[in-house]
């Protein structure tokens, strides 16, 4: 209890400092600017996270349907296709990795990335997707500069080998486009609605205006 | 039988059992209201519109959410993703709560320049400072609710300050926490006093508030008291009817109003963090403190003083000199009405001391406002020093202020203004 106290107080009284002056861990992070319209990346980068994250990482807020549905993907082909366990297609994305399975393989649980994009930032996910480097110090040789000592090995080391590094940015571009939008399914309804919304009270507003106007010249 | 005498034989059925026709009459068609009222008199209503926003938006939310340490944040999410327009009832609430206090800010310092608390006004002032008291508890309660990390971290800080009190405060921080650190057994208490407890004292204060303004009647931007010149039915001259031509005014604000609130809502719902932290987005976790806690931007000029006390005194922590100077601040409010000794009620007829010292405060809040958001450094905590005495002389140097300046003369009528 007073070691929790004291934590919180040191932090607030300022005696300890963020990891880093920057935003992106030990760099600035690199720029990029997520379009979660465009459907054939989302697709593009559901397909790559559920082959290479989806094994340790749960999105587990998220429900199979509500994905396929919003990316436009017919249920029987993404029910083929992405549900790899015995999961209903109306069920939320759990993997089936124990806990205690992740940490005796990786030292630590990964984190659920549900809300991933919306916690660090879109471009923070892109910039550590980005920035993997060799570190013969670390249990899986790589580090990473965004995240220091992360526990996490390259896991798109293969993928990345094999693009060029324009094709790898896209990639990586896919699949922080595809966690945007997971972090946050209802953002384009939102704006669509949005608009409308702005719109009914502008007309509402002038036409409050005219009432105002007219009981104003009474007083007059 | 025409409609009309048929409406009015149901009027009468109604008005022989319950006053209907007074009441309307009373608080709206013939309330009368100061000619010369400006822009700063429609907080008051935008206020009552935000409250009824927020009960109505709170009762869908609570029909989903899970008020355990298990299921909170996941049932968040599940208001998000899962409920039919649960995002945009809950993006209303989160902006809601913002818009609730930029609104009852500008709504006191209208107050304040005005002289609204005044004799013979200073029981409507008391309600007003109430209803704040309140709306700070139940932003605070509502904060902690979604249990994400901020929300975790900040109960776990805020409640601590009450260990700073001498002899009783370990325990009393216990008592209120239900726990020996933050739990479900917190989160279950302020969610019940959430919804239930704090909704409820604060229609009831706002109710007294509006009753005890539509007795007295409302001050206006000149402190000209319009009941002095009447008409020969006992109607203040200088006056006209609350309904339709105040609210009328009032619904074309509200419009304005609406579209810079959906605009937020609409397009930009996290505030950029300051209506919802991204820290928020990471289920709270009793293991790992986030780098910098920080509270909600409208307690943050409370904040900034908790940590601009930094020293020892008189055999007290500095911890709770801070959080007593942070009580202090909020709680010197209620005693403005007896701390001001002029003879004018409105800024525009003060002397030069009372301006330059209305100036102190409004300067010294917005600075301890950004001070209370950024991580502290040594000159930082100097100016949060310095602000805090700003806040703090314009209520404490007023009897002598108010007292020692030439005041100009008051207008008979507002024409004359």
């Amino acid at each position: 209890m007073k070691l929790l106290l004291f934590l919180a107080f040191a932090f607030f009284s300022g005696l300890s400092i963020s990891a880093g002056d920057y935003k992106c861990g030990s760099i600035e992070c690199y720029e990029f600017s997520p379009d979660t319209k465009d459907k054939e990346s989302l697709q593009r980068g559901l397909s790559a996270y559920m082959n290479y994250c989806y094994g340790c990482h749960s999105l587990k807020y998220s429900r199979y349907k509500r994905v396929a549905e919003d990316l436009s993907i017919p249920l029987d082909i993404y029910e083929q296709n992405l549900i790899f366990d015995d999961s209903k297609i109306g069920d939320l994305m759990h993997i089936s990795l124990k806990e205690s399975k992740a940490i005796e393989l990786l030292g630590a649980k990964p984190p659920d990335l549900t809300l991933e994009a919306r916690l660090r930032s879109p471009e923070w996910v892109y910039t550590y997707l980005d920035t993997f480097y060799e570190d013969s110090s670390r249990p899986y040789g790589v580090n990473n500069k965004v995240y220091a000592n992360v526990s996490m090995p390259h896991v798109l080391e293969d993928i990345q080998s094999e693009l060029s590094e324009e094709e790898y940015d896209r990639y990586i571009a896919d699949i922080t486009n595809f966690l945007t939008y997971v972090s946050d399914p209802s953002a384009e309804t939102r704006k669509q609605l949005g608009i409308y919304v702005i719109l009914f009270l502008l007309i509402f507003t002038a036409f409050a205006y005219l009432v105002y106007r007219e009981f104003k010249k009474d007083l007059k | 039988m025409t409609t009309d005498t048929r409406t009015k034989r149901f009027l009468n059925w109604i008005d022989f059992r319950f006053p209907l026709t007074e009441v309307f009459e009373r608080h709206l068609s013939k309330y009368p209201a100061p000619t010369n009222l400006n822009i700063w008199y429609l907080f008051g209503f935008l206020l009552i519109f935000v409250l009824a926003m927020q009960i109505i938006t709170g009762l869908w939310l609570m029909m989903n959410y899970t008020n355990s340490a298990e299921e909170a944040f996941s049932s968040v999410e599940y208001i998000m993703r899962d409920v039919e327009y649960g995002w945009l009832i809950r993006y209303m609430h989160a902006a809601g709560a913002s818009a609730f206090f930029a609104l009852i800010y500008l709504h006191m310092f209208r107050g304040m320049m005005y002289g609204s608390y005044q004799k013979p006004r200073e029981l409507i002032w008391l309600g007003g400072w109430f209803t704040y008291l309140i709306l700070m508890a139940e932003g605070f309660t509502g904060y902690v609710l979604p249990w994400g990390q901020m929300s975790f971290w900040a109960a776990q800080v805020i409640i601590s300050l009450f260990s700073s009190i001498p002899i009783v405060g370990e325990d009393l921080a216990t008592w209120i926490r239900g726990d020996y650190l933050v739990s479900g057994i917190t989160l279950s208490r302020l969610f019940a006093f959430h919804v239930v407890l704090l909704p409820i004292l604060l229609i009831a204060i706002v109710f007294f508030h509006i009753l005890a303004l539509h007795e007295i009647g409302s001050n206006n931007p000149d402190g000209i008291d319009v009941k002095k010149h009447l008409d020969e039915d006992g109607v203040p001259l200088d006056t006209k009817p609350f309904f339709p031509y105040d609210i009328s005014h009032d619904i074309f604000a509200l419009g304005v109003f609406l579209i810079i609130f959906c605009s937020v809502v609409f397009f930009f719902p996290t505030g950029g963090g300051y209506i919802i932290e991204y820290v928020n987005y990471e289920p709270a976790n009793p293991l790992s403190t986030p780098a910098h806690i920080v509270p909600s931007w409208y307690y943050t000029p409370f904040y900034a003083m908790l940590r601009a006390v930094d020293f020892p005194l008189f055999g007290l922590t500095a911890k709770f000199l801070g959080f007593a100077t942070m009580m202090a601040a909020v709680a010197i409010f209620a005693v403005l009405p007896w701390l001001d000794r002029s003879p004018v009620k409105s800024i525009k007829y003060k002397g030069i001391l009372s301006k330059t010292f209305l100036g102190i405060f409004v300067v010294s809040f917005f600075a301890l406002c950004y001070l209370g958001m950024v991580p502290p450094t040594e000159t930082k905590t100097l100016l949060s020093k310095i602000f805090t005495l700003g806040y703090f002389s314009y209520f404490i140097l007023m009897p002598i202020y108010t007292r020692i300046e030439k005041c100009k003369p008051v207008p008979e009528r507002v024409a004359e203004a």
